[in-house]
């Protein structure tokens, strides 16, 4: 279904469900709520999301073993590795913003669980990496953000600041490189073909 | 790329010593200094921190690119009209002052051109690494300027419909820069070239 034919049936069955027995007086639009650092950060991620993503899933299952290797490309992570890496990070650095134990399992090494095979479900444990670190952004205020907290790695402490742009920067550098992947496969990255 | 742990234990460091630093006197006149000063001085460096992991790494792999190869695009697959290892170059530079700019209130001090291609007359290899070089000072400088009081100011999305806040700008620094990174790190890499970022360190460092 298209997007504003999707949204028109949406809005039609609303209105048809609260639809009053007179005519009601046009309420005030309420102004939205000022952004704080929680919505703000969490808008970034949403836009890093957005792209990743669709970019993993754009790639058939047969090819998520892919990696090049027509140059210096010993050792590099396949597209796979790269979509269960992003996941792992986002998994670590939710854990150490809300300092508790990970709510999923990041795995041993850099690129998550041996467990995570099929597209299915290194999509689901991309997507759901993702709604932890969402969950993380959203705790994030004025109070806290610059709180210092365990870093995942290392010893050291960070604030969850920090670790909320790592959140979102280091999505895109594995971006980058899934883009270049796909099109080596002939496929145009999703987010380039608007 | 070089392992994350590493690279972000290297990263994390010189913000948490500023941090600690900050802290320290904090402590010591916590009466005297209401708590939302604290975060004044430190919204920026904390910014900062991460986005200085994403200059180091972008420059190093600029710098990596012989300039034999600066006009380097793939065409094995599906690359009809992506930016050459020189243009990736020049418009994350070009963004780099775009947003710096808009978080410090003024004109980019420099002529940009097309933000999506930077300005037509650098050429070489020198000229394009300096253009790169002073755009990632400038945005340092912007980022650095946060604060708890404006980094959650709304400003004209540049892009598309809708606002951004003030941090918000920041992070689009931040992942604008990794996101062609990324992508010139697979051009490297294709040339036969290692990403710095990701070579083995000589034991001891």
């Amino acid at each position: 279904m298209t997007r504003p034919l999707a949204l028109a049936f949406l809005s039609a069955a609303a209105a048809f469900a609260q639809a009053p027995a007179k005519p009601a007086e046009p309420a005030a639009k309420p102004a939205p709520p000022a952004p704080t650092f929680a919505t703000s950060l969490d808008h970034s991620l949403a836009g890093v999301e957005s792209e990743v993503v669709p970019a993993v899933e754009a790639l058939g299952e047969e090819k998520f073993g892919f990696a090049p290797t027509a140059g210096e490309f010993k050792g590099v992570k396949t597209f796979a590795q790269q979509a269960k890496h992003i996941a792992a990070v986002n998994i670590m650095l939710a854990a150490a913003i809300l300092e508790e134990k990970p709510a999923m399992d990041p795995g041993s090494g850099e690129n998550g669980p041996d467990s995570v095979k099929t597209k299915a479900e290194v999509v689901k444990y991309l997507k759901d990496s993702y709604a932890y670190l969402h969950k993380a952004f959203g705790t994030l205020s004025e109070r806290n953000v610059l709180g210092l907290v365990k870093s995942p790695w290392g010893d050291g402490k960070t604030s969850r600041l920090s670790l909320a742009t790592i959140g979102v920067s280091h999505g895109f550098d594995h971006y980058g490189q899934i883009a270049v992947y796909l099109r080596m496969n002939g496929i145009v990255p999703p987010a380039s073909r608007r | 790329m070089r392992t994350l742990p590493l690279m972000l234990a290297l990263s994390l460091a010189a913000p948490m010593a500023a941090q600690d630093m900050a802290a320290k006197p904090a402590e010591k006149k916590a009466a005297a200094k209401p708590a939302p000063k604290k975060m004044d001085a430190t919204v920026g460096q904390a910014l900062d921190g991460t986005y200085q992991w994403v200059v180091g790494q972008f420059m190093g792999a600029a710098d990596a690119m012989p300039e034999d190869k600066f006009g380097f695009a793939p065409t094995n697959g599906e690359f009809k009209g992506v930016k050459t290892y020189a243009q990736q170059v020049k418009h994350v530079a070009a963004i780099n002052y775009f947003l710096g700019s808009i978080i410090l209130g003024e004109k980019p001090p420099v002529e940009i051109g097309n933000p999506e291609m930077g300005p037509d007359n650098l050429k070489t290899k020198a000229e394009i690494l300096k253009f790169m070089k002073d755009s990632f000072a400038y945005s340092t400088k912007a980022i650095r300027s946060l604060t708890a009081a404006n980094a959650t100011k709304e400003v004209k999305n540049p892009f598309m419909d809708g606002m951004l806040t003030l941090a918000g700008i920041a992070n689009l620094l931040s992942f604008h820069g990794m996101d062609h990174y990324g992508q010139m790190v697979v051009y490297l890499r294709m040339n036969g070239i290692i990403p710095p970022a990701s070579r083995p360190r000589p034991a001891g460092h």
